[in-house]
């Protein structure tokens, strides 16, 4: 599938603020089954833009204001063909629970077996995932469960959480959106010792009536590693292996790992946020686009002298 | 038939691959109906497509000119054809471009960080003719200040698509785009649909949009007018074609007034507010109360408007120094610097006269380079090295050395060449093409654009001022 993305991030700030520094993590990542034909990040006030590779191989793209600005405003589209990772046909069932033993010092798995900023591995936790697991020996079965459940128990409600907000705090709540249902997941898969990535992007939603969740800002969900298979993405979100509608932009433990605009700035005041995603397939001829609008005074930004300026989530 | 003797010669030819000579895939089907065109049939469409174009007065003049000042565009009836893997090249390439070029507006009129950290010297900027201090400081509407750009592409020996210019001020020749497209799908409406071809129509709309786009009243339909400079100009054909297909006004200076901070226009029902202005008249002639004094074409007072935020203007103001032909030389460095990318479409390898070794090397080498004066369009004030007299050399020569920032060098790229009926033959030609970016709340690019071809033998100048013509371009869909 070809994809078209629009991603604009604004920020007006009621009282000029300065020596503001960001990092971006915007651009598509380059994989197998998704080509970047083109990516543009337009920063106003214009700035010099720099990037470079983290550790979890995701682009991240850097600058810094030092002049006073009363906004900022971060545009970035792409322009992604995709392929489907996973055969439908023949799902990556086969891999048993006791093959788990052999990933906890496997280098690709270990980051994401262990606790991280957002995601905790506690009793909790493990007893409810063994409550889901239930007699399954399968490690995709469980994964699958695992989305199942958090997809049929857990409560799609925009505002009940924040940017901040922790896996415990969604577990024991049972509500969020589509950040809080994917470090829900990572949390109970790592407390199983099934490797738990934590993937943000964007995905088009083919379906006629747009009843699918998230599509109106930046979208997240998980992966699961799966030997023989590698990384297999599920979307608890939406009760959804991941196809060719899903576009990757960055993979992490957690949310922090994958911000999309994250940064420090000095100033006093709060902001206003605006984001916009629209994401258009190109490849039939006739486009639908999709679009719509989301604007929020943004009490995560309204931080003191330095915090960090969160994107809007879904 | 028509393509018999047909000599391909030592260029890149857009139909016919180098080496054994085989028609591209792409104009296949294109290359059998021409082929099997009597040559009477031929003549006989081309001829009802002048008749029609003159009767519709699709004409544009020639400064300077003797011979009376209206002609119609020389079109030419085999059509360029563009495959979807080339055009998606040159789409990327020129939405980077015209990003990039927005973005280095932004700074030069604002925090001038590019300047500072020495990528573009602060010298070049501040010496363009059609740089604007008047607007440091300004925040534009939406922050986009080249709204409608038409940047000429080439190709080189290896069909490479290269950047020649960029024109950011008031490009003109998308009527005749529009024209040629109506013109071919009445000439040969089977091949045409046969063909696949995206269609082009969209633009007018699109670039209303992209006009609206900018209104400051945004909760009520835009006032949207278009300025020309009246019936004298050069692309008048054009205003008039374009106010006509967007559904607005076209106005002179003298039709608009400037009231406290507002523009309105005049109508035989009063003053009606006026919220976007696309302009295609240049900054200098504007507001004589900023600009010349002596213009008479433009509105006292449209400036003052227009930095109160009362109402916007398409382009803003300034976008000269963008296009300046010294800044396009520094454009792969902007676009590295802003989007932290290499560009998609390359440059043709520029000598600035302001450099010193550049300057020496132009010099000594006039007869194998292009000279251009850094702030002129159209082809005017322009050197052909190969084609140009000793004495036409030396002038140049003292030009250079008394304004060194004013004049570039380019070698001299073979243009690729693209069959053209040549009288009773068809011969090839010198071609490059001209996209038009629209830059609204998205990028659009129609697919294709004015592929514009020098009609007389061996001439490399394109420009409809001195002898060009111009030709259908079809993007494929697939």
């Amino acid at each position: 599938m070809r994809l078209r993305v629009h991603h604009r991030t604004e920020y007006r700030y009621f009282s000029p603020v300065w020596e503001s520094l960001n990092e971006l993590h915007l651009k598509p990542l380059e994989t197998r089954w998704q080509t970047c034909e083109s990516a543009i990040i337009a920063v106003i006030p214009a700035v010099r833009l720099t990037s470079y590779e983290d550790l979890h191989q995701n682009t991240v793209h850097h600058f810094e204001i030092p002049e006073k600005h009363d906004r900022l405003i971060i545009d970035s589209r792409c322009t992604v063909r995709t392929i489907c990772k996973v055969d439908f046909e023949a799902l990556p069932y086969g891999f048993p629970h006791s093959g788990l033993r052999g990933l906890k010092g496997d280098e690709e798995c270990f980051p994401y077996l262990q606790d991280s900023r957002y995601v905790e591995i506690n009793p909790e936790h493990w007893r409810l995932a063994l409550d889901i697991q239930d007699f399954s020996t399968d490690v995709f079965q469980t994964a699958y469960a695992i989305m199942e459940y958090i997809f049929r128990n857990f409560e799609y409600r925009y505002g009940s959480t924040s940017v901040t907000t922790h896996a415990n705090e969604v577990i024991a709540r049972r509500c969020g959106v589509c950040q809080d249902f994917a470090h829900a997941m990572v949390a109970l898969c790592r407390c199983l010792g099934i490797p738990c990535r934590y993937v943000s992007g964007y995905f088009f939603d083919a379906t006629r009536n747009h009843s699918l969740r998230g599509s109106e800002a930046s979208h997240a969900w998980t992966e699961v590693f799966i030997p023989g298979h590698g990384w297999i993405g599920l979307d608890p979100t939406n009760n959804k292996v991941i196809d060719d509608t899903y576009i990757a932009v960055a993979v992490g433990r957690d949310y922090r790992d994958v911000t999309p605009v994250a940064g420090t700035y000095f100033g006093i005041g709060s902001s206003i946020l605006e984001v916009k995603v629209t994401v258009e397939r190109l490849d039939p001829p006739v486009a639908t686009p999709q679009s719509s609008k989301a604007t929020a005074p943004s009490a995560a930004a309204a931080k003191p002298a330095t915090g960090e300026t969160a994107a809007l989530k879904a | 038939m028509l393509f018999q003797n047909y000599e391909k010669g030592d260029f890149f030819d857009e139909m016919f691959a180098s080496g054994d000579g085989d028609v591209f895939p792409h104009y296949q089907p294109l290359y059998q109906r021409f082929q099997n065109l009597e040559r009477e049939q031929f003549q006989e469409r081309q001829q009802r497509i002048d008749d029609t174009f003159l009767k519709n007065g699709i004409t544009f003049t020639v400064y300077g000119d003797k011979d009376g000042t209206e002609r119609i565009f020389p079109f030419d009836l085999i059509p360029r054809v563009i495959p979807d893997n080339e055009w998606r090249v040159v789409q990327d390439g020129l939405t980077q471009r015209i990003i990039a070029l927005n973005l280095f507006l932004h700074d030069i009129y604002h925090e001038q960080r590019i300047l500072k950290d020495g990528v573009v010297p602060r010298d070049i900027v501040e010496s363009a003719a059609h740089y604007r201090p008047e607007m440091l400081g300004v925040n534009v509407p939406r922050d986009i200040y080249i709204h409608v750009c038409g940047t000429d592409l080439i190709r080189d020996h290896d069909g490479k698509y290269l950047v020649l210019e960029d024109n950011g001020r008031c490009p003109s020749g998308v009527s005749y785009l529009l024209e040629n497209r109506e013109a071919m799908k009445r000439a040969f409406p089977r091949l045409y649909s046969a063909m696949n071809v995206r269609p082009v129509d969209a633009y007018p709309e699109l670039l209303l949009k992209t006009v609206q786009h900018l209104s400051p009243r945004q909760s009520q339909t835009p006032v949207c007018v278009l300025l020309t400079p009246g019936v004298y100009n050069s692309a008048y054909f054009e205003h008039t074609f374009l106010a006509r297909q967007m559904g607005i006004q076209i106005v002179e200076g003298r039709d608009l007034v400037a009231i406290d901070g507002y523009v309105y226009m005049r109508t035989i029902r009063g003053l009606v507010q006026v919220d976007v202005i696309y302009r295609r008249i240049d900054d200098d002639f504007i507001d004589p109360k900023v600009f010349r004094p002596d213009s008479v074409l433009g509105v006292p007072g449209l400036i003052d408007a227009y930095l109160r935020g009362n109402v916007a203007l398409a382009n803003a103001v300034g976008t000269g120094v963008a296009d300046d032909k010294v800044t396009y030389c520094y454009v792969p460095e902007i676009i590295r610097y802003y989007l932290d990318q290499d560009p998609i479409l390359d440059n043709v390898r520029t000598y600035l006269g302001w450099r010193p070794d550049d300057q020496k090397y132009m010099l000594e080498n006039l007869e194998n380079l292009v000279i251009k004066a850094a702030n002129e369009s159209g082809g005017y004030g322009m050197l052909m090295g190969p084609s140009s007299t000793a004495k036409e050399r030396a002038e140049f020569a003292a030009k250079i050395k008394a304004n060194p920032r004013n004049y570039i060098g380019q070698p001299v790229i073979s243009l690729s060449r693209h069959p053209t009926v040549c009288g009773d033959t068809i011969e090839g030609r010198h071609v490059d093409l001209r996209p038009f970016v629209l830059y609204g709340e998205d990028v659009q690019i129609i697919p294709g654009g004015l592929t514009r071809v020098a009609l007389r033998k061996g001439s490399l100048v394109v420009n409809s001022s001195q002898g060009g013509g111009s030709k259908d371009t079809w993007v494929l869909y697939q």
